[in-house]
């Protein structure tokens, strides 16, 4: 289904950034080339002298930080839409979905008319240990009554310091009988991966999000695999990243690794020559044993997503089978302002290996396969993608919006897992979606064109003969 | 939600405050640093240091100072240039090439509040309530409402074309409309019923108070003796000068407070007072007309005028805009819309967030297919608005009929002015309480 847009995300976290400001701030400004700075001061003038006007004639006295922290928030997303700035709750919930790991209970929840429902207990954890069951409904956290509170205000309620405990009045089952738990927290890991065997010879793997936990989950799933399936008759891996709003980009690095034993996975260009990054495989990191690999993505694949996409395509190592991706080239560094938050800026763009920025293009796979949209949510189905973004970064005249981004809840009706299977059977997939002519492989991919130094012209011009939109 | 109301401008334009500034100087950063000032300066740095491109500084601080200002209350922003020159024109009613439509934005989206009579707008069949989704083939969600305003006019006889949700239809429809030059004429007064002085204000600009007096003038010949008495109809004005709204209440006020201004510090505070010999009216009754769109400036005339007795006010709730904005020039590099005083009816009380509640309430028939569409949300529900108490009140209606005839509020001012008790003309008798 379709997710919130959180999706953005691809944040390389720095560490020691930003611990001493204050005065140096304006004396580095001195530094640099006198009419720079001289333009630059001006503008910090007029920044201050707004600044002062509203100290001094605001109808209340101002909050001074909250004053400033809107100002940055106002200069960055001025930027782009990916660049923006975190208080310190905005931060810590980051932090919590990059690492994947927080202190809390382990149950799953949603909101049901306006009442707070768990999914499911995750296994081993103290919510599972403590007996609460899917289908409870949480009436109240410490005494206060869920009525009332959002789905976010009711999950940071139950989350807080490991070993703390929280108590829990929950009723459950038709006859709504109220009972009390309580339940200590204790580390959460969010699974970012989840894995089966489909049929009983593909390993299929679905990546949620890449958090710090993804690369082991990744393999944690492909040792698995082979115990599970027996070597010979094991057909291959589909990589499921559909809605996948991204994440971590070393995660992402790390996963292509997996699949491919040499080579270059992504390169990164920010703004001086210099800090240009090229990431090449590990030899001896494919853990895939060749076999035949299937990546699924579809309009809410963005980000970590595509590089991952992105570098499997352009060697050749898979399939791309869905829909187009979201289309976000760029990465963000998240710099921590001392206690207050921190900045998530765009500091470069990201290249696949044969020099293409899918910057407000996105990644074409290379059969197309649409999902049967049930009739009520026709419509609601697209994710727009990057290049309706306002502000977003441009990428030459052929920029592309708008992608679906359905999956079926069913796994039956999902004729992109369907497809899936059948190309790694070795069915023709002109048989799988006989109403839709577009099983066409997408074309080689252009010969690479390594980090030519004019970052803002498309590396190579797509070859773009029967790719029906 | 509503977001940035730019139309609900009550500002006063400092003279003296201009000159001091750009006379004075700047005070840069540097003569007050502070932490805050050097926190920015720091990340204003590693942006021009780091960002994927060379960033455009004078974007980021405009963004900075515009985030900084929404971040205040919904009627604080920052003008650009343009947008000062925009404003500035409004306020002296000068001219510009464009349709006649009032606007406000409203889930992302760019909302009729009303045509402009006698404009390209109004005789196109724009209505008050219509969403306009589309100009040009541009896609209104994401622009903002100045760069819709900006997109909407142009030169005169060059033509736009607008698509427009009206009402529960789902599909959209198209007008294609001649702009013409539009003069903000924010009065028109008519003899109604042979005998009443009707006024109009659609706002106040600079051209309001002399509007005013003109039409007092007029029917002193016509109709002369027979004046009954005036009705006022503030209906969906949105505001203006809070100078020019004194003007007004002192046409029909002799003396007495007519509003006071309260900032922060005690020398802000001042106190607006009827000039004797100010008042044009000859102590004939009025009724002051109000609704859901009547904001700032308009409930600065219509709480002066119930709180000094001088009119009955007949409608439904105002707005709800208690305070008032300063535009502080910035030299060459625009303005700030800042709000500076909460203002006070006479009896002393900021009906900021609460609106002005009429004499008499009566309610207009709102035809189906507009229901629940031409409510304003009020102040109260403006997010960031400043707070006034545990008894704030939002939502009211702000619909006008097109057609007179059908126009409750103004048929039971008429009666009342003609003696007659208000239940008259209202099919439905639930529709007027009190």
């Amino acid at each position: 289904m379709i997710r919130k847009v959180s999706y953005l995300a691809l944040g390389i976290a720095i560490g020691a950034v930003g611990a001493g400001f204050g005065p140096s701030a304006l004396s580095a400004v001195s530094q640099s080339a006198y009419a720079a700075a001289a333009d630059t001061y001006r503008q910090l003038n007029l920044f201050g002298d707004v600044f002062d006007k509203i100290r001094n004639d605001y109808v209340d006295k101002p909050d001074e930080t909250k004053l400033i922290e809107a100002a940055i928030n106002g200069m960055l997303s001025s930027l782009d839409p990916h660049s923006s700035y975190m208080d310190a709750k905005a931060y810590r919930e980051m932090q919590v979905q990059t690492k994947g790991e927080f202190g809390g209970l382990g149950i799953e929840v949603t909101e049901e008319d306006g009442l707070i429902k768990v999914v499911s207990p995750i296994d081993d954890t103290p919510a599972s240990k403590a007996g609460i069951l899917a289908n409870d409904v949480i009436v109240a956290i410490d005494d206060e009554p869920t009525q009332g509170l959002t789905l976010d205000q009711a999950v940071d309620k139950m989350r807080g310091p490991i070993n703390s405990a929280v108590r829990l009045k929950i009723a459950r089952g038709a006859t709504k009988d109220i009972k009390e738990f309580k339940v200590v927290r204790d580390v959460i890991k969010v699974q970012s991966v989840r894995s089966h065997v489909e049929g009983d010879d593909i390993g299929y793997i679905r990546i949620t999000q890449f958090t710090e936990q993804t690369a082991d989950g990744l393999k944690a799933a492909m040792e698995k695999f082979k115990t599970d399936i027996p070597a010979d008759k094991f057909k291959g891996y589909i990589l499921d990243l559909r809605n996948n709003p991204g994440g971590l980009l070393d995660q992402s690095i790390d996963v292509v690794n997996d699949f491919i034993d040499k080579g270059e996975i992504v390169s990164t260009r920010g703004r001086n020559p210099d800090d240009a990054q090229r990431f090449n495989a590990r030899p001896g990191g494919d853990l895939s044993g060749g076999k035949p690999m299937v990546v699924l993505i579809n309009g809410g694949s963005a980000s970590a997503s595509e590089i991952v996409s992105g570098a499997l395509q352009d060697h050749k190592r898979a399939t791309l089978i869905g829909t187009r991706s979201f289309g976000k080239g760029s990465v963000q560094t998240i710099m921590p302002l001392g206690q207050d938050g921190a900045l998530r800026l765009t500091t470069a763009r990201y290249y696949t290996p044969s020099g293409r920025s899918i910057q407000a293009k996105g990644i074409e796979p290379d059969i197309q396969i649409l999902e049967d949209v049930p009739d009520d949510l026709k419509g609601k189905d697209d994710t727009k993608g990057e290049a309706s973004l306002k502000g977003h970064l441009k990428n030459g005249d052929d920029e592309k919006s708008g992608s679906q981004a359905y999956v079926p809840p069913d796994p039956k009706n999902d004729k992109q897992l369907i497809a899936a299977v059948d190309l790694l059977h070795g069915v023709k997939h002109a048989a799988v979606a006989p109403t839709d002519a577009s099983a066409t492989p997408s074309p080689a991919p252009a010969a690479p064109a390594p980090a030519a130094d004019a970052p803002k012209t498309a590396p190579t011009p797509k070859p773009d003969g029967a790719q029906p939109n | 939600m509503p977001r940035g109301i730019s139309y609900l401008a009550l500002g006063v334009v400092c003279g003296a405050g201009i000159v001091a500034y750009v006379g004075g100087g700047a005070a840069p950063a540097a003569t007050s640093p502070s932490d805050g000032v050097a926190l920015f300066a720091h990340v204003f740095e590693k942006v021009r240091e780091t960002y994927v491109d060379k960033p455009d500084e004078e974007k980021m601080v405009v963004g900075a100072i515009n985030g900084m200002l929404t971040s205040l209350d919904p009627h604080s922003s920052y003008l650009d240039a343009k947008a000062l020159n925009d404003f500035q024109t409004t306020m002296k009613g000068e001219e510009f090439g464009g349709l006649g439509l009032e606007v406000m934005q409203e889930d992302g989206l760019v909302r009729v509040v009303s045509p402009i009579d006698e404009t390209p707008a109004a005789r196109a069949g724009m209505m008050s309530g219509d969403v306009i989704i589309g100009i040009d083939d541009t896609p209104v969600k994401g622009l903002s409402l100045k760069e819709a305003v900006d997109k909407m006019r142009g030169p005169a006889k060059s033509s736009v074309r607008l698509k427009v949700l009206r009402g529960s239809a789902k599909e959209p429809r198209e007008f294609t409309i001649v702009r013409e030059i539009i003069k903000v004429l924010p009065v028109r007064s008519r003899v109604e019923a042979g005998d009443i002085g009707y006024i109009r204000i659609t706002q106040f600009n600079q051209q309001t108070f002399d509007g005013v007096q003109k039409a007092i003038a007029k029917f002193r010949s016509d109709p002369g003796d027979k004046l009954k008495g005036y009705i006022l109809d503030l209906r969906n004005n949105p505001g203006g000068l809070l100078t020019q709204s004194i003007e007004v209440v002192n046409a029909f006020v002799d003396h007495g407070e007519i509003v006071s201004t309260r900032g922060r510090t005690a020398d802000q505070a001042q106190q607006y007072n009827a000039r004797a010999g100010g008042d044009l009216s000859q102590g004939k009754p009025l009724v002051v007309l109000i609704n859901g769109g009547s904001a700032s400036a308009s409930e600065i005339v219509s709480g002066a005028l119930q709180d000094l007795k001088r009119a009955t006010l007949i409608g439904t709730r105002s707005f709800g805009k208690g305070s008032v904005q300063t535009v502080l020039p910035l030299g060459d590099n625009g303005a700030l819309k800042l709000t500076t005083a909460r203002y006070y009816t006479p009896s002393c009380r900021s009906i900021q967030a609460k609106g002005i509640e009429p004499d008499i309430k009566v309610r207009e028939n709102i035809p189906d297919d507009l229901k629940g569409k031409v409510d304003s949300h009020g102040e109260a529900s403006l997010a960031g608005h400043l707070k006034n108490g545990d008894d704030e009140k939002t939502g009211s209606e702000a619909y006008v009929p097109p057609d007179t005839k059908q126009d409750t509020q103004l048929i039971a001012a008429v009666n009342l002015l003609h003696g007659q008790t208000p239940t008259i003309g209202a099919k439905d008798p639930a529709h007027i309480e009190n």
